[in-house]
């Protein structure tokens, strides 16, 4: 099976490819036909429009759209992202800093939401049919209603300011300073570094985003999970478990939730990708290092190399996804395997 | 050499956590006994070396870790810093001779000297630009400079091409920071902007970029150890979140926050709030596009501007109207003069050209939409006020980049809402670049006054530039080649417990700030 697996990795990553060289043109025509123009964003007061042609010259902008994207893609292929038209820094620096917070804040996010999903659609099927199981409809549905950024908000008005609980502003308390970097992923680096006053201020600091992003993803797999659980239970292997007298709570968890489990897996893939783009707004509102606080700012200054690069990072993190979905269907589903 | 976590650490993070999670009231107020201020501030510095970039929104970052040449007090008069005396050797203002402190210290130990000046003000904007870098924006700014001579360690001459009557603002204003020359050179451009060192009264201890700048006071600061010891610069972009650290007793003092909440906040128990008015002004960058072609629109558009109504709707009335593209109080503002808002008027120049209410003209209006406060508002405002003389604007929301590719391209509708920042309150850095013909962030190309104002930027006679300021700015709006609008303002909650000082031109400076004896 590590074979099937392997095969498949190999298969979405020469896929990959193509995609990412046409998501990459993309966006590099488009950022360059918008009305916008990153060059006078970045000149002082009193500039002279021959100052202007010369940093138009500088940055290359004054050549055509084909060959900048040419230069652009052979420096890529070299390894060489850029720099920065806004922070005069690497993209590579700029990008390696900020993706490390976002993979923590979406893993967590991920784990809260699918932890949540998954026992409030079991709780929905055990209640089925009865008054529990319409208020937790609608609480589901209620939920999903609210967008992550305004979920930020009403997290941080409730959790944050009338009951003072959590932080909610950064990734430590002021006390604490950053542990030595090793992987880059604050967590990993703090329990790495022994500091566990800093894991757990870090830790802390994730809550309320991470949960803004979960609350998101849990309504979604709660219905997702009670409609497949409904289906399968009706299944023939499921009469015949119960005709075997296996208690119903190991048909529930050991059978059918397996069984189930397919189209969940399928739907938090998909979402997955999305708490990216959620990450975005989230980001902004709680002060997060991240990736989405880094496209922000580089869409404010019309910093085209940063965009272009988190955007193909955007672009490889779905295909990443999307692969190791397929690899879970794998280990899911026996038939797929046989296939 | 890495750890893991031992059931010690695991029990010494439980109780942080826990005591995290505990009142924030009693954790800032003991912050605040050990020496530490968190201040909540809506940007971040794009990169440490601060002579790159020009941006006024994070000067005030910068100065907690360098210093300029000169300084501005409070109330906005230049100051000695690092340069103790200045003044002109010749008549025709090419030569300026500065003398710098002795007692200057870099974070390194290292003693700043005139050199460091010469580098940072001549050697490094004219350093040839590597492959895929950027020119550094004093190249831009300080370009009318032809040499430095360094005549001792504390004492430099500074030999100009032509005049640069504004040279002593600039030495206040934006990227002009002193950098350590040594220090730069040694460990290179890359290393210098991870490990920032300047002669300013905070060194930088930590940086988490769009998040986190954590300071400590430098002992050996040349005007005296900081009264906080110790600053967290929380960077919170989005206002809510900074009103709800300050609410939350998470942050000490919070920047920018919106006019209504700064109103509310002030009424807490607890905390202290400020409207200031700044040295900023709001105005509509107007073009002869159009609908405006015709001076008596343009004259009846600013007519018709009712900026005292404006302020109280959505300033609090704390935002001055300003009748030239200059803040009140400068050198710049002619004090005697009164562009009056007058539908009458409107209606009857909109007539002279066959125009009014029931023949509308018709226009595109642009502004941003939470670019400054209550932009995207005050456009919707002003187009109701139009409406009811004879203007029918269209109003459409725009990044700011949109606008400077317009601006670049000299496509911009009609008017623009738009907020000039000059912290330095020097004219020419209002009406000298607002309105000559030349500058990229001129709208109104208005050639006449192309050689009106390449005179006053030469212009060594103080007197005579201001005066000339003065009378410009009044032209240009009783000819309708400018549609000033308010003074800006800057929004400060804080604790009780802070010594806030106020700077005149916007500056929020933790250096200058104290906590009050509990």
């Amino acid at each position: 099976m590590a074979l099937i697996a392997f095969q498949i990795l190999l298969r979405r990553l020469l896929l990959a490819a193509p995609i990412v060289l046409c998501v990459s043109a993309l966006v590099f025509v488009v950022l360059r036909l918008l009305p916008a123009d990153a060059v006078a964003m970045s000149l002082p007061p009193g500039a002279t429009a021959a100052d202007y042609d010369r940093l138009k010259a500088e940055l290359g902008l004054d050549r055509s759209i084909f060959a900048q994207y040419m230069i652009w893609l052979g420096r890529f292929a070299a390894g060489d992202l850029g720099a920065s038209i806004h922070f005069r820094r690497p993209v590579a620096e700029l990008v390696g800093t900020a993706l490390p917070n976002t993979l923590e804040l979406v893993a967590v996010g991920l784990v809260l939401g699918v932890a949540a999903g998954v026992a409030g659609g079991l709780a929905m099927f055990a209640w089925r049919g009865r008054a529990a199981e319409q208020v937790a409809d609608l609480a589901a549905t209620a939920l999903m209603s609210i967008p992550e950024f305004l979920w930020a908000l009403l997290l941080i008005l409730g959790l944050g300011v009338a009951l003072p609980l959590l932080p909610f502003v950064g990734r430590l308390a002021p006390e604490f300073a950053l542990p030595p970097h090793i992987t880059g992923f604050l967590l990993l680096d703090s329990l790495l570094a022994g500091r566990a006053a800093t894991l757990g201020s870090a830790l802390l600091h994730l809550v309320l985003p991470s949960l803004a992003l979960a609350i998101a993803l849990a309504p979604l797999i709660m219905r997702v999970l009670r409609s497949s659980l409904l289906e399968v239970i009706l299944d023939d292997y499921v009469t015949q478990a119960r005709l075997r007298g296996i208690p119903e709570r190991t048909i529930l968890l050991r059978h059918a939730l397996r069984n189930a489990a397919l189209p969940t897996v399928s739907l938090i893939g998909v979402q997955a990708g999305f708490m990216f783009g959620g990450t975005v707004l989230v980001e902004v509102i709680f002060g997060y290092p991240g990736l989405g606080n880094l496209m922000v700012d580089a869409v404010r200054n019309h910093d085209l190399p940063v965009i272009q690069v988190v955007a193909l990072v955007y672009c490889l993190l779905v295909l990443g996804i999307n692969a190791v979905v397929d690899v879970l269907y794998l280990l899911i589903n026996p038939k797929l395997r046989a296939a | 050499m890495t750890q893991m976590l031992d059931r010690r650490s695991v029990l010494a993070g439980g109780a942080a956590a826990l005591m995290a999670m505990g009142v924030s009231r009693e954790v800032l107020a003991q912050a605040a006994a050990a020496g530490q201020l968190t201040l909540s501030f809506p940007a971040d510095v794009p990169t440490w070396d601060p002579n790159a970039r020009s941006l006024a929104a994070v000067q005030s970052l910068y100065k907690m870790v360098f210093d300029q040449p000169l300084d501005q007090a409070t109330d906005m008069k230049a100051q000695a810093a690092l340069v103790t005396a200045w003044r002109y050797l010749d008549a025709g203002g090419l030569s300026l001779e500065l003398t710098f402190r002795d007692d200057v210290l870099f974070h390194d130990g290292s003693r700043m000297t005139a050199e460091d000046f010469r580098y940072s003000f001549f050697e490094r904007p004219r350093a040839p630009v590597p492959d895929g870098g950027r020119r550094l924006d004093t190249a831009f700014l300080w370009r009318r400079i032809r040499d430095i001579e360094v005549t001792s360690p504390t004492r430099a001459v500074v030999q100009f091409s032509e005049p640069m009557p504004s040279a002593i603002a600039w030495l206040y204003f934006l990227c002009s920071y002193v950098v350590p020359k040594a220090y730069l050179e040694r460990v290179g451009l890359d290393e210098f902007q991870r490990r920032p060192i300047g002669t300013g009264p905070y060194r930088l201890t930590e940086y988490q970029q769009g998040s986190r700048i954590t300071l400590e006071a430098f002992d050996r600061y040349w005007g005296g150890r900081p009264a906080i010891p110790r600053i967290t610069v929380d960077i919170v972009r989005d206002p809510t979140a900074r009103v709800a650290s300050v609410e939350a007793r998470r942050a000490h003092v919070a920047v920018d926050v919106p006019i209504r909440e700064a109103v509310r906040l002030g009424t807490v128990r607890g905390l202290a709030a400020r409207i200031d008015l700044t040295a900023d002004i709001m105005l509509l960058q107007i073009t002869r596009n159009g609908g405006f072609e015709r001076d008596q629109v343009r004259l009846a558009a600013h007519h018709a501007i009712n900026k005292d109504a404006i302020s109280r709707a959505f300033f609090q009335g704390h935002a001055l109207p300003i009748s030239v593209p200059a803040a009140r109080g400068t050198p710049g503002y002619p004090e005697n003069f009164s562009f009056p808002f007058s539908e009458e008027r409107a209606v009857a120049l909109l007539r002279e050209v066959g125009h009014g209410p029931d023949r509308p003209v018709r226009i595109k209006f642009f502004t941003t939409n939470g670019v400054f406060p209550n932009d995207f508002d005050m456009a919707r405002a002003i187009g109701q006020m139009w409406r009811r003389v004879g203007i029918e604007a269209d109003i459409e929301s725009i990044e700011l980049s949109t606008y400077q590719e317009r601006l670049r391209a000299n496509t911009l509708p009609e008017a623009t809402m738009f907020n000039w920042g000059n912290a330095a309150g020097d004219p020419e850095m209002y009406g000298g670049y607002l309105l000559d013909p030349r500058a990229i962030f001129s709208a109104f190309k208005a050639e006449e006054y192309r050689d009106r104002i390449a005179a006053l930027l030469i212009e060594p006679d103080e007197a005579k530039r201001f005066e000339g300021y003065r009378a410009l700015h009044r032209d240009a709006v009783e000819k309708g080649y400018s549609i000033p609008l308010l003074q800006s303002v800057r929004t400060v909650v804080h604790q009780a417990s802070v010594n806030y000082v106020k700077y005149d031109n916007g500056w929020a400076l933790p250096q200058a700030w104290s906590f009050r004896p509990a």
